[in-house]
């Protein structure tokens, strides 16, 4: 079942715990990061996990796949580190690792998904920024939580 | 949140047991590593309620307090971690003035004995205070414990009678950083009539950015860039003015850093009723008195690879080790020294 992973920049203070988690999660590689613009926004940038992804389109050696719940994951064995994903990426996502000599980017926390946990980053954003689940519920979560402010 | 991110259920347990001072982000964060690792966590904090400043300090706005609340809930109900609130832990010192929630007071020593490891994450509390003319009037007051008081009427804790009356009133803030830009909108929705905002820089290097500053300036805020306050003008022991310095900026220097150079014989005098100082916080070290943790110059807590102080057994994480942070940061700095509490009391099995 497609899920997705959501980032209501609106609601991101810049406090940075998306960043440290993955951080942690993935020993000093965080896939999430924040970037301070010239205008002073916190702007987190990860992965999309793109229904039409690019990268996967592109990818010559087909190293790019979506597993059981469409996240867009990179097979590390069969990446040549040609960077052709990250030249077609729109946020500019997948990462050479040089320690395993490959492309690499957030993979929707695939060792968790498989435990039934979601995203660390989802789990932990202090502001509810992060938004992770099935496309409908997903929206449905959004919607009423922007009724509940309006109202 | 869900500080027990690691895990979904409680693990077997460990039998070992865990104090930790101080329940903020970096307290949390380590509480639910603890807790996935099957410790037995015990959290102790002076405030009646687990989540520093993430409760205590960020506006609502920021952090939607009941998102700090579930997390606790989670903790506590299906990890079986235990919050002594309103408890003050002490050195062997006096209790302090001010710490008006504590109803308990429990001896460090006694901590130590009961545990078997004890992880200090006090974090950063006071606000740094200018020595300037007048800085000791009524009415001068810092963004830090302003921002506290209210999040504490807004949680119940305390009457609004107790907040200083901001309803028509003129306010000065010193500083352009992340406190202040908090401070201004709270002042903003408790009625305060003109709310002055002072940098000795300029928007472009306001360390809350300029989109930040633009959005105040656009709600009404007087932005005062390049002036820094040189005395403050009491009358009858209350704040009357502030007398501010016009600064220019230097070239800059090697790091690419241009300080403010004050313009000589160029002054502005602006009438207020309260000065709210929001230039950063002080690391307060929650001993007065040698109790064998060292702290470095700058009065952090020292530790080693494992997050351990100089005593065997006691840990430190969060601001009171990295100095004044984000609240990413001390969420991180609580996992490592988990981690290494963890390590320390497994070992190789962990």
């Amino acid at each position: 079942m497609k899920k997705v992973l959501f980032i209501d920049y609106n609601r991101c203070i810049g406090c940075e715990t998306c960043q440290s988690i993955c951080e942690f999660i993935h020993r000093d590689k965080p896939f999430i990061k924040i970037f301070q613009t010239s205008t002073g926004l916190s702007i987190p940038i990860t992965c999309h996990h793109c229904e039409n992804a690019p990268c996967l389109n592109i990818c010559p050696t087909k190293a790019i796949y979506k597993d059981e719940d469409d996240a867009v994951i990179i097979n590390t064995e069969k990446c040549i580190g040609c960077y052709m994903c990250l030249a077609v990426c729109p946020f500019g996502i997948p990462s050479f690792d040089i320690r395993i000599g490959a492309m690499n980017k957030c993979d929707m926390c695939a060792d968790r998904r498989k435990r039934s946990l979601a995203p660390a980053c989802s789990e932990m954003c202090p502001c509810v920024a992060i938004f992770f689940g099935e496309p409908q519920a997903l929206e449905q979560t959004i919607k009423a939580k922007i009724a509940e402010e309006l109202a | 949140m869900r500080f027990a991110f690691l895990c979904r259920d409680k693990p077997e347990p460990s039998n070992r047991k865990i104090a930790i001072i101080g329940a903020g982000p970096a307290g949390l964060s380590a509480t639910g590593y603890l807790v996935c690792h099957g410790h037995e966590v015990h959290i102790f904090d002076k405030l009646p309620e687990p989540g520093g400043l993430m409760l205590f300090g960020i506006p609502e706005f920021r952090i939607p307090i009941s998102r700090v609340r579930e997390g606790f809930a989670e903790l506590r109900d299906i990890f079986g971690v235990k919050f002594h609130g309103r408890t003050k832990i002490v050195f062997g010192n006096k209790p302090d003035e001010g710490d008006s929630f504590v109803d308990e007071f429990i001896e460090f020593d006694k901590l130590i004995k009961d545990f078997d490891a004890v992880l200090i994450a006090t974090g950063t509390w006071k606000s740094i205070m200018p020595k300037i003319e007048g800085g000791d009037l009524k009415g001068v007051l810092p963004a830090l414990s302003l921002l506290f008081k209210i999040k504490c009427a807004r949680l119940g804790y305390i009457s609004w009678d107790n907040i200083t009356p901001l309803k028509e009133k003129t306010v000065v803030i010193i500083g352009a950083g992340h406190t202040a830009v908090d401070v201004a909108i709270e002042c903003m929705s408790l009625g305060a009539s003109k709310i002055y905002m002072c940098y000795r820089r300029t928007i472009l290097e306001a360390p809350a950015g300029y989109h930040e500053i633009n959005f105040l300036k656009n709600r009404g805020v007087i932005w005062y860039e390049l002036s820094m306050p040189t005395r403050i003008i009491g009358e009858n022991g209350n704040v009357k003015a502030i007398e501010l310095q016009q600064c220019k900026l230097s070239k800059p220097d090697k790091n690419g850093r241009r300080y403010p150079i004050p313009i000589e014989n160029q002054f502005v005098t602006i009438d207020t009723n309260y000065i709210i100082y929001a230039i950063g916080q002080k690391l307060t070290p929650p001993f007065q008195q040698d109790i064998d943790v060292k702290l470095d110059d700058w009065g952090r807590i020292i530790v080693d690879d494992l997050h351990m102080t100089s005593r065997e057994g006691i840990f430190a994480a969060g601001d009171i080790v990295i100095g004044p942070s984000k609240v990413g940061r001390a969420i991180q700095d609580g996992l490592y020294a988990a981690e290494g509490i963890n390590y320390w009391l497994m070992g190789e099995q962990s």
